[in-house]
């Protein structure tokens, strides 16, 4: 069977379905995407802060927020005074992918 | 249907491309035979592509692999398969195998793919990224790492919501979720196993807290933090993005330990360990770094120097044996150890604590010999049955191995072993030719 190129993503989505953890997957990181976005769009924050305001592990928030700097959401900003916590921004190029 | 398989033929199959694998190739291509490199990840390069830096020259890794990734790679005489394994091999006589491989499909037209990254950043979805040993996140749609080889898309099906968002980003149109799995069978007239080794999981020694303690890392999450495309800003505490001041490596974790059933030493960790305190007085000018030890062995040529140069600079050295780890509201880790010199059992603080992993066999390969026995040493990894005279030697005439397949050891001395499979494999090949 011959398949348009270009809508191949369709053929497999037919044949086998998708796997039900690859969506309660995307499920969670778009929601905690979402939640630390809109805590940085209020300011810039370090991650203990960002555990705090969003009461999530402080471990979670520095997967997804570090997941987040490498898909060019946010960028890294300044040290705190003790030397001890980055805070992070979003990202001020210009598009706010999403 | 799964029967229908296409024959390819070649004088060598190189199992495994890493820098033994790699070298192995490389010297028998260049001097004209044929040789298929099949390696089970989506790309070449093994462990050593993703290291930092190099000891005891500190080196970029990334520097040297390169340029003999490309090599091979670009070589005319070398055919790479990428994602595949190999399911059987047989002997069907002396200059005569064969071999079944299995190509999985990557979704992607690696030929047609340009590695421009638009369908990783069109892909919606956030997975662990093994190339950075899940400090971070990756797409479902992604290059492995940026100097991977081939530098090609892969699509991770497992965790694809098949929303086909990448096809229509891709300029290209290399993306392909038609691609199936591919069988072939490969006639050959010598092997050359160069399977590498897997690192020791720390969380078979839970008195260390790996896992449970966010600051407790291996020493090759840390690798990658030291590395140039390191997952990190700089080098900071995976639990709550602080950055350390003071950092403890243990040494031995997993190796000369019989309680998790691997007597022997690994033989880098030391090596390593040392490389990474230097790196990390230089990221973190103000950091104090500890390495607790029971025995420094910096045997190779520079080492020693290496060990004093790193003792100059200010890294401590306690001979102790840690037991056990322990943390504080804030993160910061008690290390329980007996002090070896002093004889008493102490305690110390420290904010992220490196375990230095151990080296184990990777196992499988021999399993795959169906009608002759490759022999395994009583650690698991391939028994070299000449070992003075001819390393490369296995318990199969025709069958070579290189590199940590057959045990422990650094980078010059994978290589130094790939050579000699080299070598050895020519010299089998041309006694065919005579």
């Amino acid at each position: 069977m011959e398949v348009e190129k270009g809508k191949t993503a369709k053929y497999l989505k037919e044949k086998q379905g998708i796997p039900p953890q690859a969506t309660e997957q995307l499920k969670q990181f778009t929601k905690t995407k979402k939640a630390l976005l809109n805590a940085l769009k209020e300011g810039d924050k370090t991650v203990p802060q960002l555990a705090d305001k969003l009461n999530m592990p402080g471990d979670a928030v520095m997967f997804q927020l570090m997941s987040l700097l490498k898909y060019g959401f946010v960028e890294t900003g300044e040290i705190d005074d003790m030397d001890e916590y980055f805070y992070y921004k979003i990202k001020s190029n210009g598009k706010n992918k999403s | 249907m799964q029967e229908q398989m296409k024959t390819l033929e070649y004088d060598v199959l190189v199992v495994g491309a890493g820098i033994a694998g790699g070298e192995s190739a490389l010297n028998l291509a260049n001097i004209g035979y044929k040789v298929l490199m099949v390696e089970k990840e989506p790309s070449i390069g093994g462990k050593m592509i993703l290291l930092s830096k190099v000891f005891p020259t500190l080196d970029c890794a990334a520097c040297i692999t390169t340029p003999k990734v490309s090599e091979i790679a670009r070589h005319p005489n070398i055919t790479v398969f990428t994602d595949t394994e190999t399911e059987k091999i047989n002997k069907k006589g002396e200059h005569q195998f064969e071999a079944v491989i299995l190509r999985k499909p990557r979704y992607v037209d690696v030929d047609a793919c340009t590695g421009c990254q638009l369908c990783e950043e069109a892909c919606p979805v956030s997975v662990t990224d093994e190339f950075q040993f899940g400090l971070v996140g990756r797409k479902a749609a992604y290059i492995p790492f940026s100097i991977a080889s081939p530098r090609a898309a892969v699509i991770d099906i497992e965790n694809c919501i098949l929303c086909g968002a990448c096809e229509r980003a891709c300029p290209p149109d290399c993306i392909d979720f038609t691609q199936t799995e591919e069988k072939f069978l490969v006639k050959i007239k010598s092997v050359v196993v160069a399977t590498g080794f897997d690192l020791f999981d720390p969380l078979k020694i839970p008195r260390y807290g790996y896992g449970k303690f966010k600051n407790v890392i291996t020493s090759m999450q840390m690798e990658r933090e030291l590395a140039p495309t390191r997952p990190f800003n700089t080098v900071l505490r995976p639990g709550d993005g602080k950055m350390p001041d003071n950092l403890a490596y243990v040494l031995c974790t997993g190796s000369r330990d019989k309680s998790v059933g691997n007597p022997i030493c690994s033989q880098i960790c030391c090596m390593y360990s040392i490389k990474q305190a230097q790196l990390l007085l230089g990221a973190l000018p103000m950091a104090d770094v500890t390495i607790y030890y029971l025995h420094i062995r910096a045997f190779g040529k520079g080492f020693n120097e290496f060990y004093a140069q790193a003792q100059d600079m200010g890294v401590t050295f306690i001979k102790g044996k840690v037991g056990t780890i322990t943390e504080k509201e804030n993160g910061n880790l008690i290390l329980r150890y007996e002090d070896i010199e002093a004889g008493v059992v102490k305690e110390a603080e420290h904010d992220m604590v490196v375990l230095s992993v151990g080296v184990l066999p990777h196992q499988g390969i021999s399993e795959k010999f169906e009608n002759q026995k490759l022999k395994l040493d009583p650690f698991h990894f391939i028994d070299q049955s000449d070992i003075l005279a001819s390393p490369a030697k296995t318990s199969i005439e025709g069958v070579f191995v290189a590199g940590t397949a057959s045990g422990p050891m650094d980078i010059p001395d994978s290589i130094l072993s790939g050579g000699s499979a080299s070598a050895q494999t020519t010299s089998y090949l041309r006694k065919e030719e005579l």
